[in-house]
């Protein structure tokens, strides 16, 4: 009796969060793997979705990569903005937290709202704005900052242009900006709740801030670094959003903008024709890599030894 | 090594006075607590002298050195923290080794020092450990090699006993204190605890609300309080206070019923000076409780009945109600038995009681000095 009464209570508290997971992740990701052994294009589900091509859509997916320059570039674009917005995210974050940690409450609290304000506008405004910023024209701030000043004598075009840091330096500064703010969050409350006295006493001994950060500050925030690496990394790998826009606006170049997951989208969802199979090969694909990553950093990084029981008090 | 001297220093945070004008000297090879309740600036007058904070107003000096505007690390100072403030993911060497890898001293020197140091706190066998490893005491001793490595001119400890249990607290009280005056190091102490500054201090300071009421040796401050702040904070218990009236013509003390001859140093003051209201101030070892018997001859003494006794071991404690509802703690020896509701009478050690002016709360004499009384 008593079991059962157990197994009701724990049913009722799990099912809200476990029918979320099942109808909006579960589900969809089935969907995915079956869609991605059937030839299913331009969402033409009654003549596609009950024939089975077996690994076929994987095969092709093998051949693009070995043959396909375009893809290939895709696979490229993927590697450096992740790993480049990735640095960019954590290390922003973290530059940013110290050094408001170091001036007074006040001003840091502004500072910190300030780097929030990417995370709070819409992503078309946020992508607007950054547009603007770095269109190849005059009409560009950055083109006409630098015309006024004299350091060029013609606009360039950075992201068609100047291939491929153009586009991959853009499409890193807008979602590292975006980015930062996490980090910088996590961050300045695990330093909050450093005791002060840690801080006084290396000052006293002599400790400059920048050996305070190095030295105590750092090593005592190790497991928030590693936990927004992790995400950070993860969510790096699956987003597309601000890339797609700038793509779709013109202002990337689209051959070294593309990332994977923008690739499973416009594959799918894109212009032209859709090859529906083929996007979720990929997306399997994708959701393999992340997969592994993750479970490949939290073991690398002995996450395991986070969620131990604390041995004593520290 | 250093004297450190502070001269009208005062700090203030926004409107709140932390420090008020204070005016303190502790000489070479000194130990000096300062001792009061908690948020009376006596941890903000450490930072003041460690450099953490700056004085609104006012001189800090080492020695004939002006240190006022020095950042703490040109002070050479040692500071020891409540919490000890061990960094937990340092091994006990590297915390204690920490501010020699500071100034860069070398490799070697820093093992022969941190191994010294070590020794002398007897804490060299647990070198390899982490802070989390080790116990309250021990984590203790840490903080104190950390603070004593760098061969500091001051040695600055913030309540760096409360985190420990009661008997702990006992021990390691001595050893400090024995560690003081072997190393010969200048000493500042704070604490709320009167017990500790008592037994550990050359000299105390007692703050409240930012200033500084009394400064002077252990025996000094606990016989012969300035104020009766200071009277009722030493001790334990603590002095008794007793509003009482002075007649004048016969020099005695009328408290409640009970009339008792005024404290004999006073006579000539309570001639002198047109007092009515005082408080008459005397410590629980000051005064004997005897039964009252019938057909016996009073002593002049304070009449009241046995609120509770409580006996310690040694002596007993004796809670006595006076007939004017004052509550006053006598100690009793242990071979006198009393009652709840017996009536006793207190008798007073004279010599010993001492005056307040009742509105300034000054002791008589330092009233009368600085003309503030009633």
């Amino acid at each position: 009796m008593k079991k059962y009464s157990n197994l009701f209570q724990l049913s009722f508290f799990l099912t809200p969060a476990l029918v979320i997971i099942i109808v909006f992740y579960l589900l969809p990701l089935v969907l995915t793997v079956y869609m991605s052994f059937t030839p299913i294009r331009n969402w033409n589900t009654e003549r596609y979705l009950s024939q089975f091509i077996g690994s076929y859509n994987y095969y092709r997916i093998y051949h693009m990569v070995k043959y396909d320059p375009i893809f290939r570039q895709v696979m490229i674009n993927t590697i450096i903005f992740v790993l480049i917005t990735l640095i960019v995210n954590v290390f922003g974050g973290l530059l940013i937290s110290l050094a408001t940690y170091f001036i007074n409450e006040k001003s840091s609290s502004t500072l910190r709202l300030v780097w929030l304000l990417p995370r709070m506008s819409p992503i078309a405004v946020y992508s607007l704005v950054w547009y603007y910023f770095f269109h190849g024209s005059e009409i560009g701030t950055l083109n006409s900052l630098l015309l006024k000043l004299g350091i060029i004598d013609k606009p360039i075009v950075l992201g068609q242009g100047v291939i491929p840091w153009g586009p991959w330096s853009i499409i890193v500064f807008i979602n590292g900006l975006v980015g930062v703010s996490f980090g910088m969050i996590v961050f300045s409350s695990a330093l909050s709740h450093i005791p002060r006295e840690l801080v006084i006493a290396a000052r006293v001994d002599g400790a400059t801030n920048w050996s305070i950060s190095r030295k105590i500050l750092i090593p005592m925030i190790r497991w928030h670094i590693l936990y927004v690496f992790t995400w950070q990394l993860l969510s790096l790998i699956t987003s597309y959003a601000h890339t797609f826009l700038l793509i779709e606006w013109g202002l990337v170049n689209r051959d070294y903008g593309t990332t994977l997951s923008l690739y499973v989208f416009l594959t799918a969802f894109g212009r032209g024709e859709q090859d529906q199979g083929l996007a979720a090969a990929a997306a399997t694909i994708l959701a393999i890599i992340g997969t592994v990553l993750g479970f490949l950093t939290l073991k690398i990084l002995k996450f395991e030894r986070m969620i131990a029981k604390p041995r004593g008090d520290i | 090594m250093v004297t450190v001297r502070l001269e009208n220093v005062t700090k203030r945070f926004g409107k709140v006075v932390a420090v008020d004008n204070a005016n303190l000297e502790i000489k070479d090879k000194e130990f000096m607590a300062l001792l009061g309740p908690s948020g009376s600036g006596k941890s903000t007058l450490l930072y003041l002298i460690a450099g953490i904070y700056k004085p609104t107003q006012g001189r800090i000096y080492f020695d004939d050195m002006d240190v006022t505007e020095l950042p703490p690390k040109e002070r050479n100072i040692g500071l020891v923290f409540q919490n000890w403030a061990l960094y937990p993911h340092m091994k006990v060497f590297d915390n204690i080794a920490f501010p020699l890898e500071l100034k860069k001293e070398s490799k070697e020197e820093i093992k022969k020092k941190v191994t010294e140091v070590a020794k002398m706190l007897k804490i060299d066998h647990l070198l390899e450990r982490y802070p989390y490893q080790l116990s309250g005491g021990q984590q203790q001793r840490v903080a104190i090699a950390r603070a004593l490595v760098k061969e500091p001119g001051v040695l600055l400890l913030d309540e760096p006993l409360s985190n420990l249990d009661a008997l702990l607290r006992m021990n390691v009280r001595a050893e400090l204190k024995r560690l003081q005056k072997e190393l010969g190091i200048t000493a500042i102490y704070v604490t709320h605890d009167q017990a500790e500054a008592l037994a550990m201090a050359d000299k105390i300071a007692v703050i409240r609300e930012g200033e500084i009421l009394q400064v002077g040796t252990p025996d000094d401050v606990y016989a012969k309080p300035w104020c009766k702040f200071v009277g009722g904070f030493l001790g334990n218990p603590p002095m008794n206070f007793v509003e009482s009236t002075v007649i004048r013509e016969s020099g005695e003390l009328l408290i409640g019923e009970s009339r008792i001859p005024a404290p004999p140093k006073y006579a000539e003051l309570l001639k002198k000076f047109d007092v009515s209201k005082v408080l008459l101030g005397f410590r629980p070892h000051d005064a004997e409780v005897i039964e009252l018997k019938p057909n016996m001859p009073d002593p002049p003494m304070l009449v009241g009945e046995v609120f509770a006794a409580e006996p310690l071991g040694r002596e007993t404690i004796v809670t006595v109600v006076l007939d004017d509802e004052t509550y006053v703690k006598v100690f009793a020896s242990k071979e006198q038995k009393f009652d709840v509701r017996d009536k006793v009478g207190i008798v007073l050690d004279l010599e010993k009681a001492l005056l307040f002016d009742k509105k300034t709360e000054l002791v008589l004499e330092r009233a009368f000095e600085k003309k503030e009384f009633s």
